[in-house]
């Protein structure tokens, strides 16, 4: 189950009845009485978007969870959005793929649209 | 067991409907240009859509085997970014396998050499060594146009 308010995907119970979000700390039912779901998820990015019960999971990324959730047009500037220019370079002496071997392909060619 | 053949980073990947996948905008190396005087954190993530993908050889008898195609991103000083993703392989007999991991994000909290890292495993214990390649993330600032407010 995924928390509504912060996209955190392992929710261990429904968001109702009381129960509170590990990551965001929302209590449903309670503070989403209260406040909209965009006013809570302001709420917990105002304050440092920072990880609420216990120990975060191993490689928690509050932002890359936000944006993996379709809630990146909330990530705060600094953090990663409106970077003015975010430039793909593929330079041919670059592209190097891992491996490539000589044997023929069952589905055909590769097609490789630049 | 399953040898890789290709493994790459592109923008976007299509799939026709007779399998040949299109790799859209191959890339090795991001260039951001951000505003002077901007700090950007170290967990910081473009919202940038993008994929790893691969294809594998199989061998007779893979397709009866569970293999999954794990694979890991890694900032320039080695730190682990993200969970490692375990897809599970889908193996017919005399084709080759195709995988693509899509990405929401990319990391760009450091500046530097990115490695992404795939390897299969059965039965969550590694069973290939690990293919890898690198993703160069540069930053540039752009200069405040003369006379500006900042």
């Amino acid at each position: 189950m995924t928390c509504p308010i912060c996209a955190y995907k392992n929710l261990s119970y429904p968001p109702r009845d009381y129960n509170i979000c590990p990551c965001c700390s929302t209590e449903f039912g309670n503070d989403d009485a209260v406040y909209s779901h965009r006013q809570l998820l302001g709420m917990w990015i105002a304050g440092g978007a920072n990880w609420f019960f216990g120990r975060a999971p191993e490689h928690w990324n509050p932002w890359l969870q936000l944006i993996q959730g379709g809630l990146g047009m909330y990530v705060p500037a600094q953090f990663g959005a409106p970077y003015i220019n975010f430039q793909l370079v593929a330079n041919s002496a670059n592209v190097e793929p891992a491996i490539v071997t000589n044997r023929p392909n069952a589905y055909g060619s590769l097609a490789l649209a630049a | 067991m399953l040898k890789p053949y290709v493994c790459v980073a592109c923008e976007k990947v299509i799939v026709a409907q007779d399998g040949v996948a299109s790799l859209i905008a191959l890339f090795s190396k991001i260039i951001l240009t951000v505003p002077a005087g901007t700090e950007i954190p170290p967990n910081a993530v473009a919202p940038k859509e993008w994929a790893v993908f691969s294809i594998w050889d199989p061998e007779p008898g893979d397709e009866r085997r569970n293999y999954f195609l794990c694979t890991q991103i890694l900032y320039p000083d080695e730190s682990q970014f993200g969970q490692i993703t375990r897809s599970k392989f889908n193996i017919e007999v005399n084709k080759r396998s195709q995988m693509t991991l899509q990405v929401q994000g990319f990391p760009i909290g450091q500046t530097g050499e990115y490695t992404i890292l795939s390897w299969v495993e059965e039965n969550e214990k590694k069973v290939s060594d690990p293919i890898q390649f690198g993703i160069e993330v540069i930053i540039n600032f752009a200069a405040s146009p003369a006379g500006a407010a900042t």
